[in-house]
C-alpha cells in the first residue's frame, strides 16, 4: 500500500519536475514578497523616526514598531495565520512568561522611590 | 530523479506524514518558547540598567555603527523573506528553487555574520570591550560599560545562534539538493525555517534598543 501511495506521489511530481513549471497546489508567492516590503518600509520608519525629538516617545515608537514586525514575522513567515490553536499557544507562551518577567521587574524598578 | 524523491518515513506511533509533522513543529514551537525565554533575560537585564543609567545608554547609543547596523537588519529581514520562499518551495516538492533560496539564505547570513564582525573589531579597537582595556571617558563611565556588555553580551548570543542556523540551513541544502526531501515529506525545512525566522525577531529588537538609542 506504501508502495502504491509512493508510485502516486512520483507521477504526481514528474510532470512538474520535468518542465519546470508550478503545480496548482503552490500557495501564492506574493504575501511573502509583500510581507517584505513591509518589513522594509517599519524598519526606514524605525530608522527616521529615530533622528526625530521626541523624547520618551523614540522608544515607545522603536519598541512599538518591532512588535508590529515580530507579528508579521510569525503570522506570515512562520505560517501562524494558518497554523492549529495548539500551535499558537505553544509559540504565544514564551512572550507570555517574558510579559511576566518585565512587569514584575519595571513594576519594581519603576516604582521605587528615588 | 523524480523516482528517487524520499517519501515521507513515518514512525509507528504518528498516523500519517501529516500528524508526524505537526508533532515535530510543534515540539520546534516548544524549543522556540525556551529560546524567548533565553533572550528575554537579557532583554529584562536591558530594561533595568537602562531605567537606572539613562543618559548612559544614550552615550553608549551613538558610539554603535548605525549605517552598518542597519544594512544589517536589511540583511536579515530578506533572508526572512528567501528561508520563507524556500519552505514554500520544499512545499510542493521544488528541489532546485529550494535549494537555491535556502543557499541565499546562509549567504545572507553569512554576511550579516562579517559585517557584525567588522563592527565588533573597530568597537574592540576604540576601546569599547568591557573589562580591563575598557577605555572610554565621559559621564557615568560604569553605566557606559554596562551598555557595551549588554552589546556584546546580546548580539553575541544572537551570531551564535545565526551561526548554527547557518549551519542548520546548509545542511538542509545539501540534503534538500540530494533529493532527500518531497511534497510528502520536508519537516526539517518547515523547522530549519521556524528556527532562521525566530533569529530575525531577536535582532528586529536589539536593532532599535542598540542602534537607534538617543539619534535625535
Amino acid at each position: 500500500m506504501s508502495a502504491q501511495r509512493q508510485a502516486n506521489a512520483v507521477t504526481a511530481t514528474a510532470p512538474d519536475k520535468a518542465s519546470g513549471s508550478p503545480p496548482e497546489r503552490a500557495p501564492p508567492a506574493w504575501p511573502y514578497w509583500l510581507t517584505w516590503l513591509a518589513l522594509l518600509a517599519l524598519q526606514a520608519l524605525n530608522l527616521g523616526s529615530a533622528y526625530l525629538p521626541l523624547g520618551p516617545f523614540n522608544l515607545v515608537i522603536n519598541v512599538g514598531i518591532s512588535i508590529v514586525k515580530t507579528l508579521l514575522v510569525m503570522t506570515i513567515f512562520m505560517h501562524l495565520a494558518r497554523s492549529s490553536a495548539v500551535m499558537r499557544i505553544a509559540a504565544v507562551a514564551g512572550f507570555f512568561f517574558l510579559a511576566v518577567l518585565l512587569g514584575l521587574s519595571l513594576g519594581d524598578y519603576l516604582t521605587r522611590p528615588t | 530523479m523524480a523516482a528517487d524523491s524520499t517519501p515521507a518515513i513515518v514512525a509507528s506511533h504518528f498516523s500519517d506524514a501529516d500528524n508526524q509533522e505537526t508533532a515535530a513543529t510543534l515540539g520546534m514551537w516548544i524549543f522556540l518558547a525556551t529560546e524567548v525565554l533565553f533572550f528575554g533575560v537579557l532583554f529584562a537585564g536591558y530594561a533595568v540598567t537602562r531605567l537606572i543609567h539613562p543618559e548612559a545608554f544614550g552615550n553608549g547609543g551613538r558610539h554603535t555603527d548605525v549605517l552598518l547596523g542597519s544594512i544589517n537588519t536589511a540583511i536579515l529581514l530578506t533572508s526572512s523573506l528567501t528561508m520563507g520562499l524556500a519552505v514554500r518551495a520544499s512545499s510542493v516538492g521544488w528541489r532546485r528553487s529550494s535549494v537555491t533560496w535556502l543557499t541565499l539564505s546562509a549567504i545572507l547570513g553569512v554576511a550579516f555574520l562579517v559585517i557584525k564582525g567588522y563592527e565588533w573589531y573597530h568597537e574592540s579597537l576604540e576601546g569599547l570591550l568591557p573589562g580591563p582595556g575598557f577605555d572610554y571617558s565621559g559621564p557615568d563611565v560604569p553605566g557606559v560599560e554596562l551598555f557595551f556588555f549588554l552589546y556584546f553580551t546580546m548580539t553575541g548570543a544572537h551570531a551564535v545562534h545565526l551561526s548554527i542556523g547557518i549551519l542548520v540551513v546548509a545542511s538542509v541544502a545539501v540534503l534538500a539538493a540530494r533529493d532527500k526531501f518531497s511534497a510528502d515529506y520536508h519537516t526539517p525545512v518547515v523547522l530549519t525555517g521556524l528556527y532562521w525566522h525566530f533569529i530575525d525577531v531577536v535582532w528586529i529588537f536589539l536593532y532599535p534598543l542598540f542602534y537607534l538609542v538617543s539619534r535625535s
